[in-house]
């Protein structure tokens, strides 16, 4: 399937990004354009003005793709707090990990396109995520 | 995108945001009132509201005007170049104003906290508060360095294991 965002790609879009080809579809193809309101037939938008999948209600569009697609894995909803401080910066959760999260992609846009964002992100959201996972079974610091 | 307001330079490129809210409810006017003043925005006139244009203040503008549209109101986001370089300069110096007072309030509270049991805590919190003023901070006033200075200045003193 293919899918469509804007470019520049941030925290929110890397994130949600991942979570696509994770948890909803492997094969996904991922479709960039300059203009926050542009839409592309036969793909979806997402993280775009006026799309389903987009920021509603103070939720960032990494929340509103899990609430969308019923996710209810703790571990993804953690994920959810940290990209929303780093996207949204409003203090609604305590996730100390977000700022240096964001200058991190923040860094990567300087220096890289928006494909290669998203592979490198991709396996540093996995890690995120084991980590989180087994930070909730141990209940402490994994590593 | 810092850039002096002092300096000689042609008008940089803006982000404005023009939008109106129903009077009632009240609730979703305070929410976007209080994320323009997050977000350190010059206030240019009644339902607009402008930030020097850059990858994040576009996109967090665009998000709020789809914000104003679900609360029932309107938006529309713009990209301009002021017309003369003393607007800018005035309107920049305004938001560099604002700032300071920002900062002046951190150094007051650092200066406030030395000596007390507390003050590591203190600095915690204020090395946040500079952390979010930091952030809507698009021209910096000479307070900025004084801030962090007395923030980080803060405990030196106790540097001892706790």
């Amino acid at each position: 399937m293919r899918w469509v965002t804007r470019a520049g790609v941030h925290i929110d879009r890397a994130a949600s990004a991942w979570l696509i080809k994770r948890f909803l579809d492997s094969d996904a193809e991922f479709v960039f354009v300059s203009d926050p309101g542009q839409m592309i037939e036969g793909a979806t938008a997402f993280d775009m003005r006026g799309a389903e999948l987009s920021h509603h209600a103070g939720d960032c569009t990494f929340e509103t793709m899990l609430h969308r697609y019923e996710l209810a894995d703790p571990v993804l909803w953690r994920i959810a707090e940290v990209v929303h401080e780093a996207d949204l910066d409003d203090e609604r959760y305590d996730a100390p990990e977000a700022f240096g999260l964001d200058i991190a992609v923040r860094g990567l846009s300087l220096v890289c396109d928006d494909h290669r964002i998203l592979d490198i992100t991709s396996p540093m959201f996995d890690g995120l995520y084991e980590y989180i996972r087994r930070r909730l079974i141990l209940g402490r610091e994994p590593a | 995108m810092q850039f002096s307001v002092e300096k000689d330079h042609s008008p940089g490129q803006w982000v404005l945001l023009s939008y109106r809210l129903p009077r009632e409810p009240s609730t979703p006017r305070i929410t976007v009132w209080r994320k323009l003043e997050r977000l350190g925005v010059a206030r240019l006139g009644d339902g607009l509201v402008g930030l020097p244009a850059d990858g994040r203040t576009r996109e967090h503008l665009d998000w709020l005007a789809d914000e104003i549209g679900e609360a029932g109101g309107t938006a529309t986001v713009w990209l301009a170049t002021p017309a003369s370089t003393s607007h800018e300069r005035t309107i920049a110096k305004a938001m560099q104003a604002a700032r300071a007072a920002e900062y002046r309030s951190v150094i007051e509270q650092a200066q406030g906290a030395l000596g007390s049991i507390e003050v590591r805590r203190v600095q915690r919190r204020l090395r946040a508060e500079l952390r979010r003023i930091e952030r809507r901070d698009f021209f910096p006033p000479p307070e900025r360095e004084e801030a962090r200075a007395a923030v980080a200045v803060l405990g030196a003193d106790q540097d001892v294991p706790r």
